[in-house]
């Protein structure tokens, strides 16, 4: 069947397991984790998506796709519930002969090959689950058409010495690509992937084919496919992104956006709406209450929250309820979590629908390079007066 | 379920000052994110009641603006949910009653299958199961239930319809527009009746110049002996906002936490328009105490037993007490307010005071921008 001609669609990679953000993602795809009191990390490239007015979007996911399925729904949040596009979740499906798991990033647009070839774009965009950043992908494209490119790939300036870590381009004067080096030891420039790719869709197709034909690929974007585009001679532009960008895989950096969103001039403002608002699936909870003994102070408040303790400088999501007397500082405080009279929470997430018992003690008091993040996961009872030490991951 | 309901979206219009100048009493904005017309329509939609008339007057632009296509309440506009705007056919037009009224509703009405209607204001705000009162409508073979609550009455406030009840809970006194004692019940202003009933006293009562459903239909009828009515008794929580002095005293009863969890209970949810507002973000210096606040606010100042909606801006040292301040309103540095009502949108300037009380909340106006010595009253 084919429809009416889009432009660009855009391919969310959700698949990954996200073993790094352990305990969080033990019944969860890493896109559907919450962040910043109201949202998961989903809303962000959805978000973006919507107010870059690109509405067909394909998200790919593998692991524990339930909770993810449901959160997309029919996409009405975003404004993703067209007929004609909109937003549709693609876990690999069983074909005639055989079924596969997604092999890699690229063999997961591979599979979805007639999904795209449905709506005939001109381009394909790459984005990842599990970034949190605004950015207006309708100019990276514009870029793109502009410079003729066949691959454009959003690069940041990253310090030389966090180069190694990330996918580097380099890149001449015209901002075109002439070599990607992945980690590399010794970083020529400090322009880092951020895994955000524009394809024109003729090329991408080519090369997700020849790269399906080669069993000793591994089926990946960085490692396989645009290294084999760059050999081909094709033109690769560096796209330059200076908003803000983090990547959350890991427990300390989901910590860190978070606290990024916090300050009276925070790293991260997600409430300047000029470009655009970050829009999440919005659950039925009343108005937050704050009690005469609480005390709130440089944090974030969800709605459906009821407070009667004191929060310093920590993001309390949705449906909590904070006890007299509790204490929380620098923590993460995920949807639906009740803390009990007298608990004392520092630099920890706890997950979704926890019970901290009156009295408990999680975390410690190190801070800068001695904090350890403490984590406790989803619909865990933390019993009355018990020590979760600093660092535990539970 | 086998009903229907009527809502009507425009009562108390008058006694509510300038929150009604814009908008229809329906979409006054309550506790901090709804609306009014949010109690009344999730109670309906989540009593699987889908076939829904809302008959509106006059200034229902905002109401229209908030329903959208009613996919937040579950419901769904065009099919189901319908907007009843009175019909201006000549000599017809804005409608005098509720009788009347449903007069424009009766093409809805005749084509509608359903057994039974509700009949319901959205002034009177609560969380309540309506199957359980259409079960009880039934099982009553009364004509006409009505929905009240006992221990509103006090023997000064006027009552618009009281009922007096026996010890078996049949009624043996009602009366209209009626400083009730306290041994009466208070209509909440819910009512439930057969479908075929309610469009044959239509037909009977608007040809001769009735057009007032308590006054001409039920107390004319009970006192006739036309019909037989039953009361439905509601135990939990219910706010009556039929002035501003009411509205202002239930807004502040939420800060009251057994008020709160009746109208919101953890089972059943009041729904409303979203608004994709980011959490409320509570400054170094910010601080609130015994608020109520929904997404969205910047607290920079001092909240302190006051309603705060969505994108309230409270600057440094402003102070906020006991007031009401609705969606998009900015208090400006240093500012002080107490018993103070701000609708949508207005800008208070640093420095500026006001104040009102207790029994004469001051309200300022939807997008007034209030400057220091510039506001004399």
């Amino acid at each position: 069947m084919h429809f009416q001609k889009k432009r660009c669609v855009a391919m969310l990679l959700a698949g990954g397991q996200g073993s790094r953000l352990m305990v969080l993602t033990e019944n969860t795809a890493k896109p559907a984790v919450p962040f910043g009191g109201k949202y998961r990390i989903i809303d962000f490239p959805l978000s973006n998506c919507v107010n870059s007015k690109i509405d067909t979007v394909g998200i790919l996911t593998q692991y524990e796709p339930l909770e993810l399925n449901e959160y997309i729904g029919n996409g009405q949040p975003w404004d993703l519930n067209s007929s004609h596009g909109g937003v549709q979740v693609l876990p690999p499906y069983a074909k005639n002969k055989n079924s596969e798991w997604y092999k890699g990033t690229a063999n997961a647009i591979y599979q979805n090959i007639p999904f795209i070839d449905r709506y005939n774009p001109d381009n394909v965009l790459i984005l990842s689950g599990d970034h949190i950043y605004k950015m207006d992908y309708a100019k990276m494209i514009r870029f793109h058409d502009q410079n003729g490119s066949d691959c454009t790939i959003a690069v940041r300036e990253v310090p030389l010495a966090d180069a190694p870590r990330f996918g580097i381009m380099n890149t001449r004067e015209d901002g075109s690509i002439y070599e990607f080096e992945e980690k590399p030891k010794q970083p020529k420039s400090t322009n880092a992937s951020m895994g955000i790719y524009v394809f024109k869709w003729s090329v991408l197709k080519k090369y997700l084919e020849m790269d399906e034909a080669d069993p000793k690929s591994e089926n990946d974007f960085g490692k396989n496919v645009i290294p084999a585009i760059l050999k081909d001679g094709y033109r690769l532009m560096a796209y330059r992104f200076e908003g803000y960008w983090k990547d959350v895989g890991t427990i300390d950096s989901l910590w860190q956006a978070n606290m990024d969103l916090l300050g009276d001039k925070p790293v991260f403002d997600i409430s300047d709406v000029s470009d655009g608002r970050i829009r999440a699936r919005n659950t039925a909870m009343p108005s937050s209450y704050i009690a005469p003994t609480a005390e709130v102070k440089d944090s974030f408040v969800a709605e459906g929250c009821e407070v009667f303790g004191s929060i310093q400088h920590s993001v309390l999501s949705t449906g909590c309820a904070v006890g007299k007397g509790a204490e929380i500082m620098d923590s993460v405080i995920m949807p639906n979590v009740v803390v009990e009279n007298g608990a004392f929470i520092r630099s920890a997430i706890i997950a979704e629908g926890c019970h901290i018992k009156a009295g408990a003690r999680i975390g410690g008091s190190g801070t800068g390079a001695a904090r350890k993040i403490t984590v406790i996961g989803k619909e865990q009872t933390v019993s009355e007066g018990a020590v979760v030490e600093a660092g535990t991951i539970r | 379920m086998d009903c229907m309901g009527i809502i009507f979206s425009n009562i108390y219009d008058s006694s509510m000052g300038a929150l009604t100048a814009f908008r229809t009493s329906a979409s006054i904005p309550f506790g901090g994110r709804y609306r009014q017309i949010d109690f009344i329509l999730s109670n309906l939609s989540n009593s699987g009641i889908r076939d829904i008339g809302i008959i509106t007057k006059y200034n229902y632009q905002s109401l229209m603006d908030h329903l959208g296509t009613c996919e937040e309440w579950d419901l769904k506009l065009g099919d189901g949910v319908r907007f009843l705007p009175p019909y201006a056919t000549g000599h017809t037009g804005a409608y005098r009653g509720k009788l009347e009224a449903l007069q424009t509703a009766l093409p809805v009405l005749e084509r509608n299958r359903n057994k039974y209607v509700v009949l319901a204001d959205t002034t009177v705000l609560c969380s309540i199961d309506f199957t359980e009162v259409v079960e009880q409508h039934e099982a009553s073979g009364c004509d006409v239930t009505v929905v009240s609550r006992r221990g509103i009455a006090d023997g000064v406030t006027v009552q618009p319809v009281a009922l007096k009840l026996d010890a078996d809970g049949k009624v043996v006194d009602l009366a209209m527009d009626y400083a009730a004692p306290k041994d009466y019940a208070v209509g909440m202003s819910m009512f439930i009746m057969s479908r075929e009933k309610l469009i044959e006293i239509i037909h009977e009562l608007v040809p001769h110049g009735k057009y007032h459903f308590e006054r001409d239909f039920l107390l004319g009828y009970y006192n006739d002996h036309k019909i037989s009515v039953n009361v439905y008794q509601f135990h939990n929580v219910a706010l009556f906002n039929e002035n501003v002095v009411q509205y202002y005293n239930n807004s502040m009863a939420l800060l009251d936490g057994s008020v709160r969890h009746s109208l919101f209970r953890g089972d059943i949810s009041i729904y409303t328009k979203v608004r994709d507002a980011v959490p409320t973000r509570f400054g170094m210096r910010g601080q609130a105490a015994d608020c109520v606040i929904a997404d969205g606010c910047h607290i920079n100042g001092y909240a302190a037993h006051s309603v705060l909606f969505r994108e309230v801006v409270i600057e440094k040292e402003a102070q906020v007490r006991d007031c009401i301040v609705m969606q998009g309103c900015r208090i400006g540095k240093g500012a002080k307010l107490r018993y103070v009502i701000l609708d949508k949108n207005v800008v208070i300037e640093p420095g500026v005071e006001l104040l009102g009380s207790p029994g004469h909340p001051e309200v300022i106006g939807k997008n007034a921008k209030i400057s220091k010595g510039a506001y004399n009253r």
